[in-house]
């Protein structure tokens, strides 16, 4: 390390140890995880992707993913990780645990109903060819407990930030989201694009009172 | 359960204390302890459930979002 790096990291604290913030977009799949990668990229935020996985009918606008994420719960070299840093990486919820503790993080971290979410994912696990011989019931419990863990996880984390944005409420009011974001990510980005990159018609499986 | 092993405290805050103590009256527990400790019990086997995390495992492969 040189002197230079010991000064600044004398000075900056964190921001010299973790380096410029990696923005991950999280959830449960099928929560508006890819939306919300719309929304960052409208942003003007870079976005780590390889275009591996494309757009098809249960993500038009595509998934905005990064195939080595898939392996972060079974591949031990996660120094690539590093590699997102200053720009949005989309990691499911159930990889949040796997990250390497030497980034910070700040995490968009999508909530939807879980019925809704259920619903959306067996559509897709049927467009996929896969069976499904789950319960929805028992799904919906094992989820619960996973968000709970997640949020337990959280406050353990001293390089994670998070701001917690509700699917619906981003379909129903993208404005008021997007300020929410933005805010979150230092205020830097370009508010009305992400509005923009919104598209209501994409809230499908909704639940009806 | 039920003071057979060393105990430990935990602190709660005052409100949720007094409603725990209520609702451990009314549903005839012996103590608060015996019923947060009986609540405790059932909500970790959730989260201590192996099979759980092997249903959203064989979930998140079918949706292709794990390997």
């Amino acid at each position: 390390m040189s002197l230079l790096d010991s000064i600044r990291g004398l000075l900056g604290g964190g921001a010299a140890k973790y380096g410029e913030p990696i923005v991950i977009v999280s959830g449960l799949p099928r929560s508006g995880t890819s939306m919300m990668m719309k929304m960052l990229d409208a942003a003007g935020i870079p976005i780590m992707t390889d275009a591996v996985r494309t757009a098809d009918v249960d993500n038009p606008k595509g998934y905005f993913e990064f195939e080595r994420v898939k392996d972060l719960e079974k591949d031990p070299d996660r120094s690539w990780v590093r590699e997102a840093r200053g720009k949005a990486l989309k990691v499911i919820s159930w990889l949040l645990k796997d990250l390497p503790d030497d980034n910070a993080y700040r995490i968009v971290f999508m909530r939807r109903d879980i019925d809704e979410v259920l619903a959306s994912q067996n559509k897709m696990l049927e467009h996929r060819g896969e069976d499904d011989t789950t319960d929805d019931a028992i799904m919906a419990e094992a989820y619960r407990n996973h968000l709970a863990s997640v949020r337990i996880m959280a406050r353990k984390k001293p390089n994670w930030s998070i701001v917690e944005i509700r699917y619906d409420e981003a379909i129903r009011d993208p404005a008021a989201v997007a300020r929410r974001v933005n805010e979150f990510l230092g205020g830097r980005y370009d508010v009305q694009r992400m509005v923009e990159a919104v598209d209501e018609k994409l809230y499908r499986n909704r639940k009806t009172a | 359960m039920f003071g057979l092993g060393k105990t430990q405290s935990i602190k709660l805050e005052r409100d949720l204390y007094d409603r725990v103590k209520k609702i451990a009256d009314v549903a005839g527990y012996a103590t608060a302890e015996e019923f947060v400790a009986h609540v405790l019990e059932k909500e970790l086997i959730h989260f201590e459930d192996a099979k759980n995390d092997d249903d959203i495992r064989n979930k998140l492969r079918g949706l292709g979002y794990i390997s």
